[in-house]
């Protein structure tokens, strides 16, 4: 197979797509209004897959902290962190995550993406060993293969069938790197933190939490879901990024156990590419600063969540897992799931469609994000709208109530 | 006393093949086998999902754990009982 064959072959998995008739898979959201509303295709649309949990991407403090800092500093910073990427906005940044963490450290990079592979592939090396949640972001898998480790998956959210893995490890389970999400994106899954916790430290292996859809979420001053599972002096990493809850984009590596700082030097993904641009960095500060002071963006978070779960669990639907800012519903096949999320669209609302190969498990989803900033009305139109995929696509009678996977 | 001698089970190469085709029973007609050396994505049309549900009832049955680096070299059983067989040996 010649090269452009190959792609032509990877290629088909989006053509699937194509044939179901939707343009679901990077979908033109034309104009974005507000954290809330945008337009696509001449609709005018509640976002509800945008990940945008808090709402914070048009809060007045964030927008002017960001106008004010390209006046100040200029639109790009024009060169890598270790070169002349670094602003005192960095650094500044990477002091307030720390405090806000309880960490010794804390790394800032260009995006979440390459926060994760970037660490992971620095952390780990030839020799070493990674042994990653089946489920996890592509992000973690490439980190994992560009470290040179050997790289094991354990069962999604199955702590016995780690513990089995670093038995089988022996002596090397000191040189293991173990990995888990937080919140898992797709399926809006929460990972037993404390459990991964224990057996990790049962056998003296390392962590990395990637709490990406959690940070600013979940845990009582929202620093995630080791903060609400009551673990984090057991992680050992954390990554994250700027563009769920903080509404921009970057990411963050940070250690309550261990300075990072010496990776500075040795991750390629750090030294290499240009750094954030300072007006990115002011608006992530002046986020990060009101997840502490607005506690009730979280409270009205979760409020939309559960009501959301709770009418689409009535309507039918086969959710995910229990309410959390992510939910997914099951449907039967990738053309059901198509038209579904066609019905949402014309209805008014923007979810994420998910197919295989893309999707876990090979299940076809809809995956619907909840923020803080939907209003009451938001959240009826959003019920509504699925209550009419529910009325013409479900095979399930009406009534009947909802299962869970 | 001399030392008791505890009987070593061996896993051999046919052991795994064998346990490989009884998993892929349910992908071929009753009474039918699947070659060694049958492709199992590009022949048996199976996914690559479908090769790592198979793998994982293999790393439970053997209690190993098998490398995703390697999952790549893996074409035919052939290739996935050679390398189970020496995961058990460790």
């Amino acid at each position: 197979m010649s090269l452009l064959e190959k792609l032509e072959a990877a290629q088909r998995s989006q053509d699937v797509l194509q044939a179901l008739g939707v343009h679901a898979i990077g979908a033109t959201i034309d104009v974005a209004g507000s954290a809330t509303e945008g337009e696509i295709a001449g609709n005018r649309v509640v976002l509800a897959g945008t990940n945008n949990y808090l709402g914070l991407t048009f809060d007045p403090e964030c927008v002017d902290a960001a106008v004010n800092a390209v006046r100040s500093h200029g639109t790009g910073t024009t060169g890598s962190r270790l070169a002349n990427g670094t602003y005192g906005c960095h650094a500044s940044l990477e002091q307030e995550l720390s405090d806000f963490l309880d960490a010794r450290s804390a790394i800032v990079f260009t995006t979440g993406y390459v926060a994760n592979v970037g660490t992971i592939s620095t952390l780990a090396g030839p020799g070493d060993v990674i042994v990653l949640d089946a489920d996890s972001h592509a992000s973690i898998y490439e980190g994992a293969k560009l470290s040179g480790a050997e790289v094991y998956r354990f069962r999604h959210n199955d702590p016995e069938d780690l513990a089995k893995r670093l038995r089988r490890l022996g002596e090397r389970a000191s040189r293991t790197l173990v990995i888990a999400e937080g919140l898992y994106s797709m399926l809006g899954d929460v990972s037993p933190l404390k459990e991964i916790c224990e057996v990790k430290d049962r056998y003296g292996a390392y962590l990395l939490l990637d709490d990406a859809h959690s940070f600013g979420t979940m845990g009582t001053n929202g620093r995630g879901l080791a903060e609400d599972q009551g673990c984090e002096d057991q992680v050992d990493f954390i990554t994250g990024t700027f563009s769920k809850s903080l509404g921009s984009v970057g990411g963050y590596c940070a250690s309550r156990r261990h300075d990072i700082n010496p990776l500075r030097a040795q991750i390629r993904a750090y030294m290499f590419t240009a750094s954030s641009t300072p007006s990115v960095i002011a608006s992530t500060r002046a986020a990060l600063k009101l997840i502490g002071k607005r506690p009730e963006l979280r409270t009205r978070l979760w409020n939309n969540a559960k009501r959301v779960h709770s009418a689409l669990s009535q309507l039918g639907f086969t959710l995910g897992a229990d309410a959390s800012p992510v939910i997914a519903t099951i449907m039967d096949s990738p053309q059901q799931a198509a038209d579904a999320w066609q019905m949402l669209l014309d209805a008014g609302v923007y979810v994420n469609l998910v197919v295989p190969p893309g999707a876990p498990k090979n299940l076809s989803i809809l995956r619907c994000s909840l923020s803080a900033a939907h209003s009451a009305e938001q959240i009826d139109s959003i019920i509504s709208a699925y209550s009419l995929v529910a009325e013409h696509l479900l095979s399930r009678p009406k009534a009947a109530a909802g299962g869970s996977l | 006393m001399g030392r008791v001698l505890r009987p070593i089970v061996m896993t051999t190469y046919n052991d795994c093949v064998a346990q490989i085709q009884q998993m892929l029973q349910s992908t071929v007609a009753k009474g039918e086998v699947v070659g060694e050396d049958v492709d199992l994505i590009e022949e048996l049309g199976l996914a690559s999902l479908d090769v790592m549900e198979v793998i994982e009832q293999l790393e439970d049955v053997f209690d190993i754990s098998f490398p995703i680096n390697e999952l790549g070299d893996v074409r035919t059983i052939s290739d996935l009982a050679r390398r189970v067989q020496q995961l058990t040996d460790r």
